[in-house]
């Protein structure tokens, strides 16, 4: 597989007490791709994606992206160079409105500074952050959520919270967004409505790598799809090599 | 109204400030940055301790109270002095129990500095004088202004004020800032926070250390007024009296921290003042800590966002009129 990889992953470990959750991984995302990595409960999927986006300390191998090794980065150091992830539980800022969870997103906000807040106040940042407000009320736009502007986050729906956390994302200016189950326990009509916004970032350009369970969404979305069980990568392809696959099929089915 | 009520009222109110203070120090703490800064009081009290070694002049032989670090500085310096050294000892405490740990043990950490440094403060004679600590801490600019006593109490419920304005100013501007979202964000949950480039130590140390410096200032007020220090009265239940303003006035909320203030120190404390003495000695006393508990578990049930919510920060639309404080800088430019 030739192409441009924006993250690659060389033979990635993490252990938990005795349990190999992810036991020697190997795989690339190409820039501009969306790629799925699917599997069977407890194959390592969602232990895979903590270790690439920094929450979990590798113990083995290595994490390179965008050219550069950020193995022994720091989740915050990992986002400020554009790899962005979601979690698989809401995790909204709850007691920030849903347009100030937005603008935390923003990566360079003049007026987070020390100086910029405290010593020279507001005039220092009032300009940008109007730019910033702009840019996440178009955002609500284009996701439909603009009613919601001023609501607590706390009170969204589940589905709600999962389409805050992908704008969120987005307000950083991603190159890589790590989706982690983007539709678990949304109701099906709103999935298919998140299913459709990521549809639309796919065609806007945006690398993705996403978690996914559903098989039908994942062979609409995914350019191509990385088979993880127990801990290892078992196969890859489009979805539609692999559902000719033997391997594959006696994974989801002894899984 | 008589001397002896004026006397009473301007304590209270001096009482107050002081409380509104910290209050204020501890919502950047607790309520914006999300820390359970269970030694909020120590930094009050070494800001107190700071001022009143700093007024009372150099600490010599022949003085009957021993205490390190005494010079004789003028009026306003024991205070920035005091707001530094609360800055710095939070510093120090937040190095220690802020990073790499978890909200819960950062909970229990502080707790335990806290008890550590009275016990310190207690049976170490030669650092702060043992229990004894600290008396006859003059009062500032009390000589050269030659007031009456009751003047001189109004006089400093005007500098108190004063002090409260100021920090006022500084923890509105913290707040409101994008720099305040953020730790706000960082509050609410830590992970995505990080997930999102935000630097979750850096933004808790800033509201820490800042929270550090108004207890500083406040205890610094304070001491200046009552002239007296000793470590039983800067014990860590005070810090809990401080959490329940902040539960029942609002938690995050500086106006309603500051009515949890009027609220739960001044009026549910000093109104059980004039309870007849029931039981033993010290029954009322006791019963008031139980009371405290009591009202911050209430709240915390049935009221968990207190009197005076946090308020949700609305934004402007493009060609929107500026409502409210905005409007009327608006005014005041077109003039």
């Amino acid at each position: 597989m030739t192409g441009d990889p924006l993250l690659t992953v060389v033979d990635l470990h993490r252990s938990f007490g005795g349990v190999r959750a992810v036991d020697g991984v190997s795989f690339h995302v190409e820039r501009g791709s969306t790629t799925g990595l699917i599997g069977p409960n407890g194959a390592g999927k969602s232990t895979a994606l903590g270790t690439i986006a920094g929450a979990l300390r590798a113990d083995g191998g290595s994490v390179t992206f965008d050219g550069e090794e950020i193995t022994a980065l720091a989740p915050m150091h990992r986002a400020r160079r554009g790899l962005i992830r979601t979690f698989q539980s809401s995790s909204e800022f709850d007691r920030l409105t849903v347009l100030e969870n937005l603008l935390v997103g923003d990566q360079s906000h003049s007026g987070e500074t020390l100086r910029s807040a405290l010593l020279l106040g507001p005039r220092s940042w009032r300009r940008h952050e109007r730019d910033v407000v702009a840019r996440a009320r178009e955002l609500l736009d284009r996701f439909q959520m603009s009613d919601k502007e001023d609501e607590w986050a706390g009170i969204l729906s589940g589905g709600q919270k999962r389409l805050l956390e992908i704008m969120r994302g987005l307000m950083a200016d991603p190159k890589l967004l790590l989706l982690d189950e983007p539709m678990a326990g949304v109701n099906p009509t709103l999935a298919r409505g998140i299913e459709r916004h990521l549809e639309r970032l796919r065609e806007a350009g945006l690398t993705m790598l996403m978690v996914e369970h559903e098989l039908g969404v994942v062979e609409r979305l995914c350019d191509r799809v990385i088979v993880m069980a127990q801990g290892k990568v078992i196969s890859e392809g489009t979805m539609e090599t692999l559902r000719r696959d033997q391997e594959v099929l006696d994974a989801y089915l002894v899984g | 109204m008589s001397v002896a009520w004026q006397f009473y009222f301007s304590t209270l109110l001096i009482y107050l400030a002081v409380n509104v203070m910290a209050v204020w120090g501890l919502n950047l703490q607790f309520g914006v940055a999300g820390i359970s800064s269970f030694a909020f009081i120590v930094f009050q009290a070494a800001g107190a301790y700071t001022a009143g070694v700093l007024t009372l002049g150099p600490s010599t032989n022949a003085s009957f109270q021993q205490y390190v670090g005494g010079a004789n500085l003028p009026f306003p310096l024991p205070v920035i002095a005091a707001g530094l050294v609360g800055g710095l000892l939070a510093g120090l405490v937040g190095l220690v129990g802020i990073r790499r740990l978890r909200t819960d043990y950062q909970a229990m950490v502080m707790l335990v500095i806290s008890l550590t440094a009275t016990y310190l403060a207690d049976n170490q004679t030669n650092v702060v004088n043992g229990p004894a600590g600290l008396s006859l801490v003059p009062k500032p600019l009390e000589g050269g202004l030659g007031l009456s006593t009751i003047s001189y109490q109004w006089f400093y419920v005007g500098l108190a004020a004063a002090f409260c304005v100021i920090i006022y100013w500084f923890v509105r501007r913290y707040t409101n800032s994008p720099l305040g979202r953020a730790t706000r964000a960082v509050r609410d949950n830590e992970q995505a926070a990080a997930a999102l480039g935000k630097n979750v130590f850096g933004l808790r140390m800033i509201a820490f250390v800042a929270g550090g410096v108004i207890a500083g200032i406040s205890g610094a007020v304070f001491v200046e007024f009552i002239g007296a220090w000793s470590p039983g009265s800067w014990l860590y239940p005070e810090t809990f009296v401080l959490f329940t303003a902040i539960l029942v006035g609002g938690t995050g909320n500086n106006v309603g921290v500051a009515v949890g203030a009027l609220l739960v120190p001044i009026g549910f404390l000093e109104s059980t003042r004039f309870l007849p003495n029931i039981g033993y000695p010290g029954f009322v006393d006791a019963l008031q800590w139980i009371a405290v508990g009591v009202l911050a578990l209430i709240f915390l049930w049935f009221w968990p966002r207190g009197v005076i919510p946090e308020r949700k920060r609305r934004f402007p639309h493009p060609g929107e009129k500026p409502v409210g404080l905005a409007a009327l800088r608006l005014l005041r430019l077109r003039r």
